[in-house]
């Protein structure tokens, strides 16, 4: 009688497990990459009601971050600015531009222009502004070259392992007061001196405690 | 300034291009297919779009608000205006919307502290069930059509001069007030104006005005007295001012290392309570047992050689303890001629409270701690101003009734029947925060404006002018009394920022009156009170007791007396934060069982949550009862405030409504009560069923004797072989390292902390079932113990929360580490690594841990929502939750210190339990700082771990408490 099982299906098990190792391998990488903050959030670029380019304001015109987003130094959160802020210059700058519409309706309505937040950090995580440029992380270390993004897009995933990178080392992201808003700077070849010095000068100790961040 | 919205469900830019658009198909004709492949791609579609990132709105200001920094609170100064006795109030605002109360140390009736009314108030402000619009005979209406309405009624009332118009108040201390009262009365001289308080003090001042010939309110000073006679009033919690008892009170227990306790504090009571708990020495006594008991303390003060009462005859004492009771309190009071003090509740008759001004005055403490000061700027409650105005209604003499504040129908004494003579006045209008009992019998229903949105002033009771100011617009356009008041008079609207500034003219100095009002609104106080204390007379008083002596004969009848509960007269039965508090003494919340003494209890063959009926003449009310210790056996306690019918979804039905029993001349108590057996039972949700410590060492107490004798007795109360760890210990060397002491010895146990912390760390209510299944949610409890004679207990409380143990037994049963140390010695709770096993919870040995057996918080109205603190993360379902040491504030102080480039300082930091605590009996702080108040605490030689034999090492440590007992009783 003829084996009623082939010669090759003596591997088939083998070939079987193989397959749903490499199956379990991709999935496992797949949702690595496509679940995580770097490719979800990383990018994200929500439509914007006004067609406002940081890389005109900022970037061409060098307006300083802190014109608009004034009250950083002092607040947890990063403000937008109050419609007024915007009119302070488009009340004689282009005062017709169609463009500037929501603004001045926004200006004459007293109702707020209704932005798409950018950089969204869960509820139970809560990030202070203040206190990391009071450390000297400047803006372009978390937010990236935003002089020279017409429309804001979230750059870095925000995600807990890339807070806690920079919190277990944060020497490479430190820089003086002076070039805190600066979207040019770059660490200088003794930066590590220079980041232990500024340690020790403002006593950073960046927590990597749960209660750094969560409450 | 934040919304977030769900894309699906927004109306924006329609979603990414489909695969197969449905614009493309047949749609006037789908066959089968068609259909089906439209229906999976809108499937899909929807699937897709549900995974899709939320996008959260940002809404910025049009117009910059100056000095405005988004995400960090902002305190006010303002009032909290409750009857005669204002508090002080500094309220937090985040990004324009309050969240927080806590007490304004310059204003002398809070001192900084605050208690459950005071924090919970903020609840109040945003309960959904709060009315949107005034009703006219039920339907809505709106302010314009009242008006309307008004003016009409005005033109006829103006031409009678006001004859059959009468105004049914709240009481009040408040210069805009008082002012807008004289002008109404003025503009309608026949009108008639009644005050009328559900609780109120108007037995104390009904004496204090025929004491000092004019109206009056008397101070007592508890931070000044020596020793303190209590009868049956619950100063501390249950009677007015209690916030500046408390405080006073425990600064006198502040222990010294040379004498001990500067005071001693006697307390007779019907039933047990926190001040009773507090006591040095108690002795139960019925309410209607008093006034022969004063008789007899005032006997044996003129037998002891107090002059005026020398030929006094005694009532005899019963007992052998009360007559030894009475001679030792004698002696100490006559010891302590000038810092003796001697007070009565507000439910005794004022008859008691003069015999005790003359006991008082006789023995030189009139003037030092006890205080007379004149009334200005208020109407006093007056109980036969309304029994005369319910006959006139009854009559038809008052056509137009404005009801302002109060519920009188849900709450007038019972005899009245002020339902029946409401319904012959043709107009009647109430002003209300809901349409209430009241309410819905009324022509015109107003709603109330909430404290925390109108503008008013008030003024305490020892003269001390406060302003109070709105943190945010009236939600549903309420207006305040004020703006009614000058509505009705005026029969125009006027702003109540208006009418309190033009009061204001006549108050500050007119050429730095805009200075002078920004000063105000700043401090939330003026400048110190200008009022003169008066004396009281001895020769109208005996006048007076002459005409109206006091029962000098004990009866044993059975009586009932009335009490306010956590939710006052009722009138915050919709605020659950109050509803879900276990009461101080029953532990029991969400009800008002009427509670007895074991002796009838076992008489009766009741048994707690058993129904009872209790009759008083022919009214009867169905209640279950609850057995206190240490309650005067005849007595049975009420609590006002519950069995409300139209307070709200949270108070409808929660508990018995005891009003029936309540008649004009038996407000505060009544004798010949008959009870008996209903048959039936009652779930009573309790949150700690058994009395004692069993023996073992976790509230710590001595008298003083023993104290000096063996300071160190709180050492060595707990026997255990030397304490040896399985693991490497963590270091805490560097940084703050957090720690907190609470000295039981402060500490009397009115629940200001819990309230607080609820309100501080968004803790949400579970609700009666769940409360009765030990789901609870508070972060800090009190537990309660009795000790001693199950007859004549003492009670003390111990507040426990987390203690933050070093060897946390809850972090090593973690098999997800969502409960670690931080570097700063805290115990950190992770939810969102939380998976809900709650091993933590039964490791922990402090039963400090809560869970959320369901979303809370999720279903909560919108509304309420606004209450919350931005600054503490939401608990969701299957997350165990717990004390946190107020880590969102630790955290916010850390950070403005470091903006500033300077150490935290000792005291930066409060918890919010320790902000709140009346008694000041927490301290915090930083352990590594030798100088802190938190480390010299721990240094105290009464200082001890709870259940410290475990190893466990809480940072949390208790202070023994002392007892300043008499020897002459001991």
């Amino acid at each position: 009688m003829a084996q009623l099982f082939k010669r090759w299906s003596n591997k088939l098990p083998l070939s079987l497990a193989a397959l749903v190792l490499l199956a379990l391998a991709g999935a496992i990488g797949f949702f690595s990459f496509y679940g995580s903050p770097r490719y979800t959030d990383a990018g994200y670029r929500p439509q914007q009601p006004v067609p406002y380019s940081h890389a005109l304001h900022a970037g061409d015109l060098g307006m300083d971050c802190r014109y608009c987003h004034h009250a950083i130094e002092a607040a947890p959160h990063a403000n937008l600015p109050p419609t007024q802020t915007c009119m302070n210059c488009h009340k004689l700058l282009l005062p017709e531009s169609s463009r500037l519409m929501p603004v001045r309706e926004s200006w004459s309505s007293n109702l707020p222009i209704v932005w798409a937040r950018v950089h969204l950090l869960p509820d139970y995580a809560y990030f202070n502004h203040s206190a990391h440029l009071a450390a000297g992380v400047g803006c372009s270390t978390c937010h990236g070259m935003i002089a020279r993004m017409v429309v804001v897009k979230q750059m870095a995933p925000l995600s807990m392992g890339w807070c806690l990178a920079c919190h277990r080392n944060a020497d490479p992201s430190l820089r003086p007061a002076s070039e805190i808003t600066s979207m040019e700077w770059k660490p200088a070849a003794d930066q590590a001196r220079f980041a232990a010095a500024l340690r020790m000068e403002r006593k950073i100790n960046p927590p990597q405690d749960c209660s750094g961040c969560h409450r | 300034m934040r919304m977030s919205t769900v894309n699906s469900l927004n109306p924006g830019p329609a979603p990414d291009c489909s695969p197969s658009s449905p614009m493309a198909l047949n749609l006037d004709l789908p066959n089968r297919r068609q259909f089906l492949s439209l229906m999976g791609a809108s499937l899909a579609l929807a699937g897709f779009s549900g995974c899709r990132k939320p996008v959260e709105k940002i809404l910025p200001y049009v117009k910059g608000l100056e000095e405005r920094v988004p995400g960090i609170p902002v305190p006010y100064a303002s009032t909290m205006p409750l009857g005669l006795n204002p508090a002080g109030v500094l309220v937090s605002t985040f990004d324009g919307r309050p969240t927080k109360i806590e007490g304004l140390e310059g204003h002398p009736a809070s001192l900084g502290a605050s208690d459950l009314f005071m924090q919970a108030a903020i609840l109040n402000l945003y309960d959904p069930e709060r009315s949107r619009q005034p009703l006219h005979a039920g339907t809505p209406a709106s302010w314009t059509d009242f008006l309307g309405a008004w003016k009409q009624e005005l033109i006829a009332l103006q031409r009678r001069r006001g004859k059959g118009f009468a105004v049914l108040s709240e009481s009040f201390a408040s210069p805009t007030l008082s002012r807008l009262q004289r002008e109404l009365v003025a503009a309608l001289p026949e009108m008639t104006w009644v005050t009328w308080d559900s609780i109120s003090d108007e037995t104390l001042l009904a004496a204090a005005g025929i004491a000092c010939g004019r109206d009056a309110y008397p101070l007592a000073h508890f931070d000044r007295a020596e020793i303190l006679l209590c009868l049956d009033a619950d100063s501390f919690y249950g009677e007015s001012e209690h916030l500046r008892h408390v405080r006073g009170f425990s600064a006198g227990r502040q222990v010294t290392p040379a004498c001990g306790l500067r005071n001693r504090l006697y307390v007779v009571e019907p039933s047990m309570t926190v001040t009773g708990g507090a006591a040095d020495h108690r002795l139960p006594k019925a309410s209607s047992q008093i006034a022969p008991l004063a008789l007899a303390l005032a006997a044996e003060l003129g037998r002891q050689g107090l002059s005026p009462f020398a030929a006094l005859a005694a009532p005899p004492l019963q007992e052998e303890l009360e007559q030894r009771w009475i001679a030792a309190v004698a002696r100490d009071l006559l010891d302590h001629r000038g810092s003796g003090l001697i007070v009565a509740g507000r439910r005794q008759p004022a008859e008691l409270h003069l015999l005790l001004y003359a006991l008082n005055l006789a023995l030189g403490n009139v003037g030092k701690t006890l205080d007379f000061f004149p009334i200005e700027h208020a109407t006093l409650p007056s109980t036969p101003a309304l029994t005369n105005l319910t006959a006139r209604m009854a009559a038809g003499a008052i056509t137009h009734l404005a009801i302002l504040g109060g519920n009188p129908l849900y709450a007038a004494p019972a005899d009245l029947d002020f339902a029946a003579a409401l319904g012959k006045v043709g107009f009647s209008l109430h002003l209300s925060d809901r349409a209430d009992e009241t309410s819905v019998r009324t022509t015109w229903h107003l709603p109330a404006a909430h404290f925390l949105e109108s503008w008013g002033d008030s003024r305490s009771v020892e003269g001390q002018f406060s302003s109070i100011q709105p943190m945010i617009e009236p939600l549903f356009g309420g207006r305040s009394t004020a703006e009614l008041l000058a509505l009705l008079g005026q029969g125009r609207e006027r702003s109540g920022y208006e009418l309190v500034r033009e009061t204001w003219q006549t108050i500050l100095p007119a050429d730095t009156y805009e200075k002078s009002w920004r000063r105000l609104l700043h401090a939330g106080v003026h400048q110190a009170t200008s009022l003169v204390p008066l004396f009281p007379e001895m020769a109208r008083i005996e006048a007076h007791l002459a005409r109206y002596p006091l029962p000098s004969s004990f009866t044993d009848e059975i009586e009932v007396v009335f009490q306010p509960s956590a939710l006052y007269d009722g009138r915050w039965a919709n605020n659950a934060w109050l509803q879900e508090l276990p009461d101080p003494v029953t532990k029991i919340a969400w009800d008002n069982p009427a509670r007895i003494s074991r002796k009838l209890a076992h008489k009766l063959g009741l048994s707690d949550g058993d129904l009872a009926q209790i009759a008083l003449g022919a009214r009867t009310i169905r209640i279950p009862v609850s057995i206190v210790p240490g309650q005067a056996e005849g007595s049975i306690v009420l609590e006002l405030g519950y069995g409300r019918t139209n307070a709200g979804a949270v108070g409808n039905g929660a508990g018995f409504d005891v009003g029936p029993l309540r008649s004009c001349t038996g407000l505060g108590f009544a004798v010949g009560a008959v009870i008996a057996p209903a048959g039936g039972h009652h779930l009573l949700a309790c949150t700690q069923e058994f009395p004692g410590m069993a023996g073992r060492p976790l509230v710590l107490e001595a008298d003083l004797e023993e104290y000096h004798r063996n300071p160190g007795f709180a050492h060595k109360a707990a026997e255990h072989p030397p304490l040896q760890n399985l693991w490497k210990e963590h270091e805490y060397t560097s940084g703050y390292q957090w720690g907190m002491v609470i000295d039981l010895n402060a500490c009397i146990g009115c629940n200001a902390c819990t309230i607080a912390c609820q309100s501080e760390n968004n803790i949400p209510v579970v609700g009666k079932e769940q409360v009765a299944k030990g789901r609870e949610m508070h972060w800090i409890r009190l537990d309660r113990y009795f000790n001693g004679n199950p007859d004549n207990p003492e009670m003390v409380h111990q507040p426990v929360a987390c203690q933050h143990c070093e060897n946390a037994p809850c972090e090593q049963v973690c098999p997800v580490a969502a409960t670690v140390h931080d570097r700063e010695g805290l115990n950190v709770m992770v939810y969102n690594r939380c998976v809900g096993t709650r091993y933590c919870s039964n490791n922990c040995p402090y039963k400090a841990r809560r869970f959320n057996f369901f979303d809370y918080t999720q279903k909560m109205d919108e509304l309420k929502k606004m209450a919350q603190n931005p600054d503490v993360t939401v608990r969701m379902r299957g997350v165990m939750e717990k004390c946190t040491y107020c880590l969102q504030r630790i955290t916010l102080a850390k950070n403005k210190a470091k903006l500033e480039g300077r150490p935290l300082v000792d005291g930066e930091v409060k918890t919010a339990c320790q902000q709140a605590c009346p008694a000041g009996a927490i301290e915090f702080g930083n352990l590594r700082d030798p100088a802190s108040a938190v480390s010299r605490a721990r240094l105290s030689e009464r200082s001890y771990a709870l259940l410290g034999e475990l190893n466990v090492r809480p940072r949390t440590l208790f202070s023994a408490r002392l007892r300043n007992r008499n020897p002459k009783l001991t």
